[in-house]
């Protein structure tokens, strides 16, 4: 009877991963079109306003907040509840100021090159369609926290943790494309 | 094969860390430095910047190889 609820269980958790995949690689097309567009539309041509070493440090930020959750996620599949909810807070923080480095980098796009420039459209819209998707994680990173999501790792069912923290990775994935293809290309 | 131990995989998160944080900057270096037809360079470079996380932080193995 166990040896069918444990298959049982492995095939669940295979379907929700092929699941989760199948929505990544949907939402990566997006990404992929938007990508594309900018070399449509602008060439490898690049603005000297764009602020680089900004770009640099926002990227930073964002690989941090990927090992905090990668060290969450692993953490809570040993069971070790305090470790799990540091390094999620962590993420969550660094998740922050990534956005704050994001409206910064706007204010200064918004007088350099405006979102009526060409530049200015491809520029807002893939920054902005990404800073929608860390918004997004980082609301799915604080139901992780919620004590019904932590009664059920304390079960031993760390999938809801492993789904949101591979989305949190797949923002940052996107990201390794998004900051060469705006800031650096020339 | 026995499950490592949770050490080993707080360290193995450490070490792609390292390895972005080098990718990142020689981007950055290159971005920065190089004036034309950098393009290249830093197409190559977004893989050695994304494998190791959809590798080692997003488990895609686990589409085909299938482990809890």
């Amino acid at each position: 009877m166990a040896v069918i609820a444990h298959t049982a269980h492995k095939d669940k958790l295979a379907i929700h991963r092929l699941g989760l995949w199948l929505f990544i690689i949907s939402d990566s097309f997006l990404f992929l079109g938007l990508l594309f567009s900018r070399f449509y539309l602008q060439g490898v041509r690049r603005p000297p306003e764009i602020n680089q070493p900004l770009g640099l440090a926002i990227s930073i930020v964002l690989i941090l907040s990927s090992l905090a959750a990668y060290r969450g996620e692993t953490a809570a599949a040993y069971g070790d509840i305090k470790r799990f909810r540091r390094n999620i807070l962590l993420t969550l923080g660094l998740g922050a100021l990534f956005l704050v480095g994001v409206g910064l980098e706007w204010s200064e796009a918004f007088r350099s090159f405006p979102p009526s420039t060409g530049y200015g459209t491809i520029f807002f819209t893939l920054t902005g369609f990404h800073a929608f998707h860390v918004v997004t994680g980082l609301l799915a990173l604080t139901v992780a926290l919620l004590p019904g999501q932590r009664a059920r790792l304390q079960e031993g069912n760390s999938w809801g943790v492993e789904a949101v923290v591979k989305y949190w990775h797949f923002v940052d994935v996107a990201w390794v494309f998004i900051f060469p293809t705006l800031y650096l290309v020339s | 094969m026995s499950k490592p131990s949770l050490a080993a995989k707080l360290r193995l998160g450490f070490y792609v860390l390292g390895a972005l944080m080098v990718v990142e900057v020689t981007e950055y270096v290159i971005g920065t430095r190089v004036k034309r037809g950098a393009w290249p360079y830093l197409a190559i470079l977004t893989l050695p910047g994304a494998l190791p996380i959809l590798y080692y932080f997003m488990h895609i193995k686990q589409l085909w190889h299938h482990e809890e």
